[in-house]
Order: C-alpha cells, then sequence, then structure tokens
C-alpha cells in the first residue's frame, strides 16, 4: 500500500466517525475478493455518510466495493484496486410499510431473511429465491438482479423494484422511481442500478411491490429420463394451463448433493423434474391430477412431497452456490442463459465435452427460463477446467446465449473473463459507467469488459 | 412550392413516396392524443433500420432534431416537434420478423399495431400482455418509449416487464442491440433505461418481445355502486386481502352514462360507481377468486354484481371502458385526461379531493382509471373556446398531481412525462436527480437533437404543466 493511500484512509474516520472504520486483518480477511483484501471496512449509518464515504474515496483515489454478507462478493472479474469495503451491515431498516398497498421501502443492507420475515407477519412476501437469500441483503440481491426458480412466476427483482435511492460517488444521494406500483416519470435509472454489480452506484434503499403468500404450495417430482423426454416435458407442462412457480431440473449428482443433510436424503439415479403449484387445495389437487396424467403420458410416475420437507428441500437447491464450493472445494461454477427451448441441447453438448475433458458434471436448469448452472466439480487440472469453460461459452454462444464463470478460483479469472465478449452496445456501457462514477473507484475492473 | 435542400436529400435516402413536406400532408403531424404542437420540416416514413440510420446521420449533420413517432396516440406530447425538425414515423415499419412459440418470444419492427401482435399468436393460444385503451392503434415501438401500461397489466407487469432486447438507432447513426431473446445477458441493462425514454435517448428500430400462454378461465365481473366511495373502498379491500386480479377498473356514474350513451354495453346508467374485476387463470382458482371478490363487494355496499355470462358479453363491457374516451368526446366540446398515480388505499380520499377540486374550478370532472394500481386517469370537461376554462382547467389539473405526490404518489403513471409535464418533474425530483438524468440523456445524444424538449424540465424551478390551446381536443 503507498503512503498516499495510507494517509488518504485514515481520513476516513473524519468521514463517518472512529468507530464506523475497520482495520482488524480478520474482518478485511473476510470480505477479500480474489485474493485482494481490503485495508478496511466501513460501516455508515446512513445514505448521507455512504455518498460522503463515496465523494472522499474519489477524491482520494481509493477503489471500493460495496457490500453486506458477501454471499456473492466473489462474483466478477479480478478488482483492479481495493482499498475499501463498504458494508451496509449498519443500514438494516425498513423504512416505509404499507402492508394494504402490497408496498415497503427498507434499506439496502437489510437481509432478505429479516425482511422476509417483517413481511410474512401479514401474509406477504418478495417471492425471490436466489443463492444465499437469507444471508443476503436486498440491496446485493439488485445490484446482482439474483434470482432462483420462483422467477418462472413471479419475475426478477427488477420487475418488482418501484423506486430507490442511490448514493453516487459525487457524494450525492440521488432517487429514482418511487413508492407506488406504476410510475413513468423520468428515466428508469433503478434498472442501471439493478445487475450492476456495485460499479455505478450504492442501493441504500429500495421501494418494492410486495405479492400475497399463496394459501397453500405443493412440490411434484417426476423422474425426467433422457433429454429428449425432459424435453417432451417441459414443453408439455409450459403449454399447458398449469402455472407452475417453480419449475427446474436437477441432474442425478445434483439432486444427490442437494439432498444430502435434508429428511429427503437418498440415491439418485436419474435426472429429476422439480416442480411447485400455488393457490387453493383444490387447485392444488387439479394440479396433481394434470401433472399424472402428463407423467403417463410420458412414462413417468409423479411423486408428492411433503410440505415441510419440500421448503427444506428447495431451499437447498437455490442454495447450491453457497454449500456446494464448501462441499467441493475447487468447484468452476457457471451460469448459461440462453433460450429456453435450447436448455436440453446445450445439456447434452455440455454432457459430452465434460465427458471428453474426464470433467465431473451437475447442473441444475430452470425451465421454461433459460437458465442453467453448470458445476464443474472436479478435473485433472485447471487447464482442463479452462478449456472446458471456454468450450461451453462457444456452445452457448452457438445456441444464441451467453455464459458467465459466477464462481472460480480466481487463478482462473486471470485467463478467462467471466462475463464474456461484450456487444456492440459496449461504448454506451462505458460512457454510462464514466457518467455516474468518472474517477472509477466503484469496483474498478470486476464488471462486464473491464468496467 | 420546392421541396428545401434537405427534403431533397431524405427523398434521395428514403424515396419520394417515403417523404412529406408539403404543409398540408405535414399538418397531421403536429398534433398527438395530447395536443398539437409545431409543424415538422419533413415527416419520413422509413422501411427499415438502415433507413432510419440514414435519416439520423443526415440530420445529426445537418444539425436538425428528430423525433419518433409511432400512431400519435400518445397523451403527454411525446411525439409532437417544438423545434421543427424530422419527424421519423414508423407506421411502415411494422412486420413481425420472427415468432418463437417454443420460446415464448416475437420479434416486431416498432410500427407494428399493438393489438396485431396478440392476434397474430392468438391461435396458438398466446398473447402480448400490454393492452393499452388504444392498442387497436397504437405501436409496439410507441409503448416502449413511453413504457405503456393497460388494464391488464395490473398482474402482469407493465411494457418495461414484457421486453426482453431492443434494436436501437443512436443519435449519432450507430446501431445497437441491448439485452437479447434471453434474459440476463451480462452488462448494464440498456434496455431498461431505453423503456419510457420517451425518444430521447434513441430510436428503437426492433424489439423483443415475451408472449405469454393465454389463461384457461376467464371472469368478469361487473359490480355497481350507488357510492363513489363504496367503490375505492372495495378496491382497496381487494388489495389488502390479497387477491390479485388481472384488471381492476373503475368508471364513474358520469363517465359510465357517457360510456352507455355511446356503446350500450349494458353499464347501469342510475348508479354511482361500477368497477370492472377480470380474474384469470385456472378454472378453479378464478372461481374462487370470483367469489372472494363478490363477497368484498357486497361487503362494501355494493348494489349490484353480475357476471358476464357469455364472451360476447365480456367484450362488450371492455369496449366501453377502452372507447370511453370517444364516448366522452361526444358529450363535451373537449376534455382533458390526466394521469396520476397513489397509493391504493388512498382512493377513497383522493376521489373526495378531485370532488373538491372540481368544485372549486366550476369544472365537471370524470373519472375512469386502473383502480388497482392506483392509477388515476381524472377527465376534466371543458371547452376550449372558453380561454378562462382552459386556465382553470390547467390549475385543477396541477392541483390534483400535487395531491398524488404529496400522498406518496407520481405524476405519470402510463402516459409520460413528454412535453406536458417536462415542468412539473421538480414536484417529485430534486435537482441532483435531475442532473443525472440530464447526464444520462447527454450520454446518449451529446447534441441533444433527439426528441428535444421532451421529458426533462426546461428551466431550474418547477413550472407548469403544458398543454397547449387547440381547435380540438386538449386545451
Amino acid at each position: 500500500m503507498t503512503v498516499a493511500v495510507q494517509s488518504a484512509l485514515s481520513g476516513l474516520t473524519s468521514v463517518v466517525g472512529t468507530s464506523r472504520v475497520v482495520r482488524d486483518p480478520a474482518t478485511c480477511a473476510s470480505l477479500a475478493v480474489d485474493g485482494r483484501t481490503p485495508a478496511c471496512v466501513l460501516y455508515p449509518s446512513s445514505a448521507e455518510q455512504v455518498a460522503a464515504v463515496l465523494q472522499y474515496a474519489a477524491q482520494h483515489d481509493l477503489a471500493v466495493i460495496p457490500c453486506r454478507n458477501a454471499t456473492k462478493l466473489g462474483v466478477g472479474n479480478v478488482p483492479r484496486r481495493y482499498d475499501v469495503a463498504l458494508s451496509l451491515k449498519e443500514m438494516k431498516q425498513v423504512r416505509h410499510y404499507e402492508p394494504a398497498d402490497l408496498t415497503v421501502t427498507a434499506e439496502g443492507g437489510m437481509t432478505f431473511g429479516d425482511f422476509q420475515h417483517f413481511v410474512s407477519r401479514d401474509g406477504l412476501w418478495l417471492p425471490l429465491d436466489p443463492p444465499g437469500a437469507w444471508r443476503a441483503s436486498l440491496g446485493g440481491i439488485l445490484a446482482t438482479n439474483a434470482s432462483g426458480p420462483l422467477r418462472l412466476f413471479y419475475g426478477a427483482p427488477r420487475d418488482m423494484v418501484l423506486g430507490m435511492r442511490i448514493a453516487t460517488s459525487e457524494g450525492k444521494v440521488i432517487k429514482t422511481g418511487g413508492r407506488v406500483v406504476k410510475n413513468v416519470a423520468g428515466y428508469d435509472m433503478a434498472k442501471l442500478l439493478i445487475g450492476s454489480y456495485g460499479t455505478l452506484g450504492v442501493i441504500v434503499e429500495a421501494s418494492f411491490k410486495l405479492f400475497p403468500l399463496p394459501r397453500a404450495r405443493a412440490t411434484f417430482v417426476l423422474p425426467a429420463g433422457p433429454l429428449g423426454i425432459t424435453r417432451d416435458l417441459r414443453s408439455r407442462i409450459l403449454r399447458s394451463p398449469l402455472q407452475p412457480l417453480r419449475l427446474v431440473l436437477l441432474d442425478a449428482v445434483t439432486a444427490k448433493l442437494a439432498l444430502a443433510g435434508t429428511p429427503l436424503a437418498r440415491e439418485v439415479k436419474e435426472p429429476e423434474i422439480w416442480l411447485e403449484m400455488g393457490g387453493s387445495a383444490r387447485v392444488i389437487e387439479r394440479c396433481a391430477g394434470e401433472l399424472e396424467e402428463l407423467g403417463k403420458a410420458v412414462g413417468a410416475p409423479v411423486y408428492r412431497l411433503e410440505a415441510e420437507n419440500a421448503e427444506v428441500a428447495w431451499t437447498r437447491i437455490s442454495d447450491f452456490r453457497t454449500w456446494l464450493p464448501e462441499a467441493c472445494p475447487g468447484v468452476a461454477i457457471l451460469k448459461v442463459v440462453l433460450p429456453d427451448a435450447a436448455s436440453e441441447e446445450f445439456l447434452s453438448r455440455a454432457e459430452q465435452e465434460a465427458e471428453n475433458d474426464k470433467v465431473a458434471l451437475a447442473s441444475f436448469t430452470q425451465l421454461g427460463i433459460g437458465i442453467l448452472h453448470l458445476c464443474l466439480l472436479e478435473a485433472e487440472s485447471a487447464t482442463a477446467r479452462i478449456a472446458l469453460i471456454r468450450r461451453l461459452r462457444s456452445a452457448a454462444q452457438d445456441l444464441g446465449g451467453a455464459l458467465v464463470v459466477e464462481h472460480c478460483h480466481w487463478d482462473i479469472k486471470s485467463r478467462v473473463d467471466v462475463w464474456g465478449p461484450t456487444g456492440d452496445d459496449f461504448a454506451v456501457m462505458a460512457k454510462v459507467k464514466a457518467a455516474w462514477d468518472a474517477k472509477g473507484i466503484l469496483a474498478p475492473g470486476r464488471f462486464v469488459g473491464g468496467l | 412550392m420546392k421541396p428545401s435542400p434537405l427534403v431533397r436529400e431524405l427523398t434521395r435516402l428514403v424515396g419520394s413516396d417515403a417523404v412529406l413536406w408539403r404543409p398540408e400532408d405535414l399538418m397531421l403531424y403536429e398534433y398527438d392524443g395530447l395536443s398539437s404542437a409545431g409543424q415538422p420540416h419533413a415527416v419520413v416514413l422509413p422501411s427499415t433500420t438502415e433507413h432510419v440510420v440514414a435519416i439520423v446521420k443526415l440530420a445529426t449533420r445537418e444539425n436538425v432534431p428528430v423525433v419518433a413517432r409511432g400512431a400519435g396516440t400518445g397523451l403527454s406530447g411525446g411525439s409532437v416537434v417544438t423545434e421543427g425538425g424530422i419527424v421519423v414515423a414508423t407506421s411502415r415499419m411494422k412486420q413481425i420478423v420472427e415468432i418463437d412459440l417454443e420460446n415464448q418470444r416475437a420479434r416486431v419492427q416498432p410500427g407494428l399495431v399493438n393489438l396485431d401482435l396478440s392476434l397474430a399468436v392468438s391461435d396458438d393460444g398466446y398473447y402480448y400482455v400490454p393492452d393499452p385503451s388504444s392498442q387497436k392503434a397504437c405501436t409496439i415501438g410507441g409503448n416502449v418509449a413511453e413504457n405503456a401500461a393497460g388494464p391488464h397489466t395490473l398482474a402482469y407487469g407493465v411494457t418495461t416487464n414484457h421486453v426482453l432486447g431492443l434494436e436501437v438507432v443512436l443519435p449519432d447513426g450507430e446501431v445497437i442491440h441491448t439485452g437479447a431473446k434471453f434474459w440476463d445477458r451480462p452488462g448494464y441493462d440498456l434496455r431498461g433505461l431505453l423503456v419510457g425514454s420517451e425518444g430521447t435517448l434513441g430510436i428503437v428500430t426492433e424489439i423483443t418481445v415475451r408472449l405469454c400462454r393465454k389463461p384457461e378461465a376467464i371472469t368478469t365481473l361487473l359490480s355497481i355502486y350507488d357510492r363513489v366511495v363504496d367503490a375505492t373502498r372495495t378496491v382497496a379491500a381487494i388489495t389488502a386481502r390479497g387477491i390479485t386480479p388481472s384488471a381492476l377498473e373503475m368508471m364513474d356514474g358520469f363517465t359510465l352514462r357517457a360510456v352507455e350513451e355511446a356503446t350500450h354495453a349494458g353499464y347501469p346508467t342510475d348508479s354511482a360507481a361500477v368497477l370492472l374485476v377480470e380474474v384469470e387463470g385456472l378454472r378453479e382458482a378464478v372461481e374462487e377468486q370470483a367469489h372472494q371478490i363478490e363477497a368484498v363487494c357486497r361487503e362494501n355496499q355494493a348494489r349490484e354484481i353480475r357476471l358476464a355470462q357469455t364472451a360476447e358479453e365480456r367484450e362488450l363491457l371492455w369496449r366501453g371502458r377502452k372507447n370511453a374516451f370517444g364516448a366522452l368526446g361526444r358529450i363535451s366540446p373537449s376534455y382533458y385526461v390526466q394521469d396520476g398515480v397513489i397509493p391504493r388505499t388512498r382512493l377513497p380520499e383522493m376521489l373526495e379531493y378531485i370532488e373538491q377540486v372540481a368544485r372549486k374550478y366550476h369544472l365537471l370532472i370524470g373519472n375512469m382509471f386502473h383502480a388497482g394500481d392506483g392509477n388515476l386517469h381524472p377527465i376534466i370537461m371543458f371547452d376550449a373556446r372558453d380561454a378562462g376554462q382552459a386556465q382553470r382547467v390547467r390549475q385543477a389539473a396541477e392541483e390534483i398531481l400535487a395531491r398524488c405526490v404529496e400522498m406518496g404518489g407520481a405524476i405519470t403513471g402510463e402516459h409520460g412525462v413528454g412535453l406536458e409535464k417536462r415542468n412539473l418533474m421538480p414536484l417529485t425530483f430534486s435537482a441532483d436527480d435531475l442532473e443525472m438524468m440530464r447526464r444520462l440523456k447527454s450520454v446518449f445524444d451529446p447534441k441533444g437533437s433527439f426528441n428535444p424538449g421532451k421529458l426533462l424540465p426546461t428551466g431550474q424551478g418547477r413550472g407548469g404543466l403544458r398543454v397547449q390551446v387547440s381547435t380540438g381536443e386538449g386545451l
């Protein structure tokens, strides 16, 4: 660390107060990104303090990465610089809540678990199930537009945000949108922040529309068999009047790993389709009947899970990105996005490629959405993993999609751009970045195209 | 009269049958659904993205403003010109480029009429959700510019929730593609910024949208009230009970009498208000929800609840609702439709407030709106030939919008800011908020040549509504 950075860092205490600057090595290490450890962690307590920190950082050229519980901190390229971790831990209040209006405004540092608990007393929820949801913060979920299987029915975070307050690197707190469910006044700047991975500004507060919790839910499991049958099942389910809340395809490895340690732990030999339906008891009975018919048509017996076990299993499935790296050190997790109907084709190519390279694979596919997660479990070498990632990326591109490396050891990141190639809109993206963060202090180098 | 050098150059680029320049041809393009403004130098009717690029490059070189225009049905002056220039009218870019049912996507040109997309996929059991009242005329490109909504966006989201990808011509003539056919393409969500940007950032030349599966069952209820407040309380109660209808519309007595006279849809002319409620989904779910809604309506003193028995009855009720503006045109020389949003629970109090405003300014104000969203459309009747009245109308509208903001609402829910509300923006945004918007505008359009004078305030402080007095509708 240079002397200039050292002295700039010491000035931070005058911005947020001594008690809100932590330099203890263990705390700093817990927020390390790709082998880079911040020199301090800041815990501002208000939107204005966040803005003041950013302004100070911009003036003194300190690189800042916003964070909370680090559930998605590993996503992105290796940061060019990283001086300060800006934690929103102290910003966890509900600012405005109108249960009868189904709207709520909360600070960015509130954990999704606390938030969900808070609104559930009125029979409401924010229907999201991204990886690590319970520990993740609202701001983090928005900054990464993180979603899970519930997206099929309810949409992504971007579909649920009504407005935001954002701290900028100029030291301002700006507003976009509002608190009501419809609003087209001005540019929809919230959309830019959602999925920007902390590179434009810090989401200090957000307003959401809430949804009533389904009266009942039921989970059904169908053996999927070969990919041809999966395709048939997917297409029949999506064309049926049934509207599943979640619909996923788990390969045998993923299913087995996900169920391990739950009351449902068992040997799994074949890929499975998991499906959750919501509604009244009568609606669920109707769905059960339809699914049974569907299963018969393709020769797949359908079974229904106990409600309690189902919830545990779904949480485990959504959370794979949290527990998998612990269960399989060295794992690389890839997110493939593509037109939904190409899912099986991609999976079959991926399985072939992995077999050729002797890489053990686990996959988790959100049917009907066109999002797949591939986990490269074991490989002979990092080189084999990298070669496979490259070939899988071109397979995704061939099928009209893209591939993002969401989790891997950082030495892989030095040889593969985690986001993949940019498009003809990149020049505009770079200008947008410059408009928000002229000094380039927010998570520098981590995002698409090195932004 | 001879064409100007600019017109001759445009003709060379796109052909003489695609350029309008005689004053009598341009007159039609002075208007949109709100009002009239100035006359453009020329109107160009491109057929391809390449045409749009060529037109934009020429305009930039000549320093001439460019205003994109769909069907001109907008209600905030978004497609009228303020400083002359070239109108790029997309009416010939109306192809459906691709329908991909397996992926539930369609790729369309911007001039495609909204309803035509749903009709094209209807036989296969799909539809395009956003359904503005003008859907028989308005274009998908225009919907993207305004982030349009409609009665059925209550449950399924507005235009921005259904658009995945855009091809856009920027003011420098560059063509970019943002978003994709699939979700979550890595990078900033420029598509999300462009939707609702009112033609001030780029001209959209191709749109990838999501198609949705038509529901198995639909039930439409008409709940009839003797008091307005009972209707608005019903709306709040339906929301609070966690029932999600696919549409929840309200019409007050004044409006529904006008509608009934014009369409004979069967609306009760002696009532104070009606709610038009629709639920859809699985048969069983629809039955249950319809019962729940009926119960809520009765608890809130509905005089009568009618169920549309056939598809024809349903169609007739909706036709009445969607053609209501035309119906009002029959009874008042002019009317002015406002668009504001409030939290749904505040509807009873807001409608009372609107009544007070009407009394204060001696005006007749009808209400017909997306009640489930809290999206108000007060309709102020007046006679544009009376200048004093026009002034009162403007003041009444401003007071209603200011009240929306005080209640924690918005100055526009779906019609856009355009020319009309640009100077009301400071009512809801700070100087810092607006500064960031201006900066984003210059990222795309540093010279300010795309749709100048729209969306962003012209001065620093708060101004008033801008609505030009004309002989037709509007003031």
